[in-house]
């Protein structure tokens, strides 16, 4: 069994020492401790033992030359029962061998591997885009004017898909190449009204109305009320029945409505608009026409009075303008319930009394709601109740 | 070549002849060189101005001041950094008051070999630069380089305030350099060891020379690490450290001492609370474990940063 | 080992001008713990009373070139040593002018450079300062100056003696150490604070010179410690003096002192220095009533003209204060508040 002769770490700090003298010679008989060589460090003149007993196979080291402390200076060949018995029969993989090399490479050998200390970032492991950001990119995205939705359109390449600065800045760089325009102010607070108000889990629940009743009652009314205030009054009505579900959920507490004050959506330039009828639970839909059609002309212009504006509890939009039979519009962020209104559209409809299909003119109504105040039950009954309101057009 | 612990005896050396008020006082610091060697032959070429004292660091550091009162420029070798805790008491109350409570300022440098080799154990291994810092009324440096070791303990000696100067054991015999600096960095600056965009590494003594080799390791991966060398830990170059966070959005602060407390956490403290809006990733620190320091080579080795943890934790970073 | 009356051995002139230090500190300490009991001082007062003529030997033993490290009882040394009570009262009120500019208080008073060496507060820290100078004079080839480090018979527990003393004795430094046993460390009494039966005994072991004396006879005290100290300054090498007596007070003017033996303060311990001093002039005829009577109201103006004084300087503002520690401010840190 050949042992290594080593260089030894001759104190604190030493890093090599000198060869100046072989003590015994190649062939030697030696015993395990007997002195072999003489080296000299700059701190003192010391020697180096034979770690076990056995004969001098041969020096490597020259004379007058530095060694690194843990370098082979020669070996020595001694009997298997000899290395066995000073532990020198292990496996060199398993035995610290050379202080030179585990000093600069740490144990990171094989299966060991180092585990560095530092604690993981805290970026959930489900969370996907832009829901963690950097106070950098934060930093930056303030600098710019920009909000955690403008990211929407980013593919994160940091941890769980987070947006990383450098994705964010090619993001910005690669919309260099667009055309651009500036958004309305109308634009931006719509943009903005929207974005707070999807921070919250909204719901839908939609139900056909037949709305013949309405419009008979429509043609015969002077002025004429717009399909919406229908929907308005009788939203109004449901509500002073039941507040509570109009009520606004700000931590574990249901701030309730004082008033049952009930905006409108009306399309202005680039935007909508939501003009405000106070008390609209107190008023019937005779006494308010001439003010929603006031309010309708006043928003179109952008006219709205400060008083008309505002402080509502819920809003009433009917998409049915534009043609479109069904929608989820959002509600807005101050508010819980926004109601919906579809296009009229002739169908076929079952008369049991007749036992045939008559046309009617159907619409959809719908409830889009925040989900954290009112379940899909409670949103059902309310829009139950609004269309049972509204097929007796004369009571509103 | 020249190497860190002969930078630092030829500081001494130029100290000693330059300026007859400077003196060197520590245990076998005479005739026999130092435990390292650091004040080798100095003995002979300045008779009468490196002498030995008794071991007795209390008393060593209160004959500094004394002699500091007087007018002298004494320089205290510790033998181990280790051992300077016996003569705390004289550094942090007497010396570091002194000029804050009389005027009188106090020239004194207190040389510590600190820092992990092998085989050194829980007493002479320690990294107390910490400690120090802590304490209002001390300058504490960490030089990195051969350069440094010799221009910074010239410095050392020369500022009017007690200096706590770490020289790094390990450094002394492996670090070498072709020649002596004739200009240098002042106290008080950081140092930009290697420039990179992707993550700075805060570290300094033999610190540096770890991150450097991780930042060798990830440039092979495509990273661009910078490496930025604080060189003394006290005064805390805070406005270099923020600019290379501000040019990388990561940060990675390396030391050798223990983790409670400590350089790391004040680099990453400072960054945190005035670079916040720099940071792109959480800013990470990598110590020594919380525990003393072990003699076996395979624990020590895993008992301090190594390159490969370095390299680790930078890259934790990298891909957050 | 008590003397009753010492024999005039003594220049007369040293013996009044010790007195007069030992009357002046008495009254001005006085002063300090009636302005403590009036809420004018804050932190702690303490005072020397019982030690005034061992600590008035040492300050007139001095030179002026000499370097001194009083501790908490040695009004009348620093008085000695040149002190003005201005600069006392100064320190205690907190004045701007005073040496320690309302950094420090009480007794961490002093002035470096002129060889008085403001104490901390860890017993025995001083010593090793005091060899520091010496050992720097010698280097600079000054000679003929000795350094005194005062110390209670608590400080002699601490491993800062044992280093301090040693090095001194290793160095062979001019250094004088006076201990004043004066029987509570606080109010620990001496039987838990060593078990040797003579503290010089300790000075056999560093290799030193050992003195005893009867620190409420002035006249032994001056010739006990100026002999030391002549012994030091003759390259004699370290001086161990071990003075007795009893401490006539709290350990500061918080302290009621209760735990303190009566059976001890019958005991010739208990004698009070200033009063047998008194005694020991008029019986030698040295000096008379009247004149006693003059510097004790010219001690009693110069004390309240201080305390009068200070308390209409300037007293420190955080706000203008240079929140400095290190004087090469432009190593101070910009981040740090």
């Amino acid at each position: 069994m050949h042992i290594p002769i080593i260089m030894p770490q001759l104190g604190e700090s030493i890093a090599e020492a000198r060869i100046i003298n072989f003590l015994v010679k190649p062939g030697d008989n030696v015993e395990a401790d007997q002195d072999l060589i003489e080296v000299e460090t700059d701190k003192a003149t010391m020697t180096v033992a034979s770690p076990c007993k056995g004969k001098i196979e041969n020096f490597s080291a020259q004379l007058e030359e530095s060694y690194a402390v843990g370098a082979p200076l020669g070996k020595i060949e001694a009997t298997a029962e000899e290395a066995a018995r000073l532990g020198m029969d292990v496996s060199a993989s398993q035995k610290f061998t050379d202080t030179e090399q585990i000093s600069k490479s740490g144990i990171n050998s094989g299966k060991n591997r180092v585990q560095p200390s530092i604690r993981g970032l805290p970026v959930p492991a489900n969370a996907a885009g832009a829901s963690y950001l950097s106070p950098r990119l934060k930093a930056r995205m303030d600098e710019l004017g920009l909000h955690a939705a403008d990211l929407a359109g980013v593919a994160g390449s940091g941890a769980a898909g987070r947006v990383t600065v450098e994705d964010f800045e090619k993001y910005i760089a690669s919309l260099e190449k667009h055309k651009m325009s500036g958004a309305s102010s109308m634009r931006v607070a719509v943009a903005d009204a929207m974005r707070r108000s999807w921070t919250r889990p909204l719901a839908t629940v939609g139900l056909p109305v037949i709305l013949d009743a309405v419009l008979a009652h429509r043609k015969a009314s002077h002025p004429k009320p717009g399909p919406a205030l229908y929907a308005l009054r009788a939203l109004a009505i449901a509500l002073a029945e039941n507040s509570a579900v109009a009520g606004r959920l700000v931590g574990n507490k249901i701030i309730h409505p004082s008033s049952i004050d009930v905006g409108f959506a009306v399309e202005a330039d680039d935007g909508v608009l939501v003009p405000v009828i106070r008390n609209a639970d107190k008023k019937s839909l005779k006494e308010m026409t001439q003010r929603y059609n006031e309010l309708v002309e006043l928003a179109r212009a952008r006219k709205l009075p400060a008083d008309a504006t505002g402080g509502s509890i819920a809003t009433v939009t009917n998409f049915g303008t534009f043609g479109l039979i069904w929608a989820t519009p959002i509600p807005l962020p101050e508010q819980t319930l926004v109601l919906g209104m579809g296009a009229g559209r002739k169908v076929p409809s079952w008369d049991e009394s007749k036992q045939q299909f008559l046309p009617v003119t159907e619409a959809n109504l719908t409830l889009s709601f925040d989900h954290r105040v009112l379940d899909g039950g409670a949103a059902g009954r309310l829009l139950q109740r609004i269309a049972q309101l509204i097929s007796e057009p004369a009571k509103l | 070549m020249i190497t860190y612990l002969d930078a630092i005896c030829e500081a001494q050396a130029h100290a000693l002849r330059d300026d007859p008020r400077v003196f060197i006082y520590g245990q076998d610091v005479g005739a026999f060189g130092g435990a390292f060697k650091a004040t080798k032959n100095l003995a002979k070429e300045f008779p009468g101005r490196v002498l030995d004292s008794p071991i007795s660091e209390d008393a060593m550091v209160g004959l500094a001041v004394g002699a500091a009162i007087e007018g002298m420029r004494p320089i205290v070798e510790m033998q181990f950094a280790d051992f300077s805790t016996v003569g705390f008491n004289q550094i942090v109350n007497q010396a570091a008051t002194l000029f804050w409570r009389t005027g009188v300022p106090c020239p004194i440098t207190v040389r510590l070999p600190f820092g992990g080799t092998s085989g050194g154990g829980p007493f002479h291994s320690q990294s107390l630069e910490t400690i120090y810092a802590h304490y209002p009324g001390l300058i504490v440096l960490t030089p990195a380089t051969v350069e440094d070791a010799y221009s910074m303990l010239l410095e050392a000696v020369a500022i009017d305030d007690p200096v706590i100067f770490c020289e790094h054991k390990f450094l002394y015999r492996h670090l070498k350099a072709e020649k002596l600096p004739s200009e240098a960095l002042p106290i008080g600056k950081a140092r930009i060891a290697r420039e990179g965009r992707d993550l700075t590494i805060v570290a300094y003594s033999a610190m540096v020379h770890d991150a450097l080799e991780a930042a060798t390791e990830l440039a092979a991966e495509g990273w661009e690490i910078e490496v930025v060398d604080l060189r003394s830990v006290k005064p805390l170059d805070t406005d270099t450290v923020m600019a290379s966070v501000s040019r990388t959005g990561k940060l990675l602060a390396v030391g050798e001492s223990w983790p409670w407390g400590g350089v790391t956490a004040e680099v990453i403290a400072r960054v945190a609370s005035e670079g916040y809006g720099l940071l792109d990733a959480p800013p990470q620190r990598l110590n020594a474990k919380d525990t003393p320091v072990p003699y076996h080579p395979n624990l020590w080795a895993a008992h301090r940063p190594t390159v490969r943890a370095v390299a680790a934790a930078a890259r934790k970073i990298l891909r957050s | 080992m008590l003397s009753t009356v010492s024999e005039p051995s003594l220049a007369t002139a040293t013996q009044l001008a010790a007195f007069r230090f030992m009357l002046r500190a008495r009254l001005l300490d006085d002063k300090f713990a009636a302005l403590y009991r009036a809420g004018k001082i804050h932190g702690g007062v303490f005072i020397g009373r019982g030690q005034e003529a061992l600590s008035a030997s040492i300050g007139v033993s001095l030179k002026k070139t000499d370097v001194f490290a009083p501790l908490i009882r040695d009004a009348a040394g620093r008085l000695a040593f040149g002190e003005t009570i201005l600069d006392a009262v100064r320190t205690y009120l907190g004045s701007t002018l005073g040496p320690m500019r309302g950094r420090d208080g009480n007794v961490h008073r002093g002035r470096p450079q002129q060889g008085y060496l403001p104490m901390i507060s860890h017993l025995g820290a001083m010593i090793s300062v005091v060899n520091g100078v010496l050992f720097a004079r010698r280097m600079k080839g000054i000679s003929g100056t000795v350094g005194v480090a005062c110390l209670g018979e608590g400080a002699t527990s601490t491993g800062a003696f044992h280093e301090s003393l040693n090095q001194a004795a290793v160095e062979k430094l001019p250094l004088v150490l006076v201990v004043a046993n004066n029987q509570y460390a606080y109010s620990t009494p001496t039987s838990r604070q060593f078990a040797c039966e003579n503290l010089a005994d300790r000075a056999i072991g560093y290799g030193i010179g050992a003195h005893t004396v009867d620190a409420t006879d002035l006249s032994a005290c001056l010739e006990t410690v100026g002999g030391a100290m002549a012994k030091a300054r003759n390259g004699e090498g370290p001086q161990l003096v071990v003075a007795t007596l009893l401490r006539l007070c709290g350990h500061g003017e918080h302290d009621d002192a209760n735990y303190i033996d009566p059976a001890l303060k019958k005991s010739p311990l208990g004698r009070d220095c200033l009063k047998f001093a008194e005694e020991f002039l008029l019986q030698n005829k040295m000096t008379d009533a009247a004149q006693l009577a003059v510097w004790r109201s010219e001690a009693l103006r110069e004390i309240e003209d201080a305390v009068s004084q200070a308390q209409r300087e300037p007293l420190p503002d955080p706000f203008t204060e240079n929140w400095s520690a290190i004087s090469s401010e432009h190593l101070n840190e910009t981040h740090i508040e």
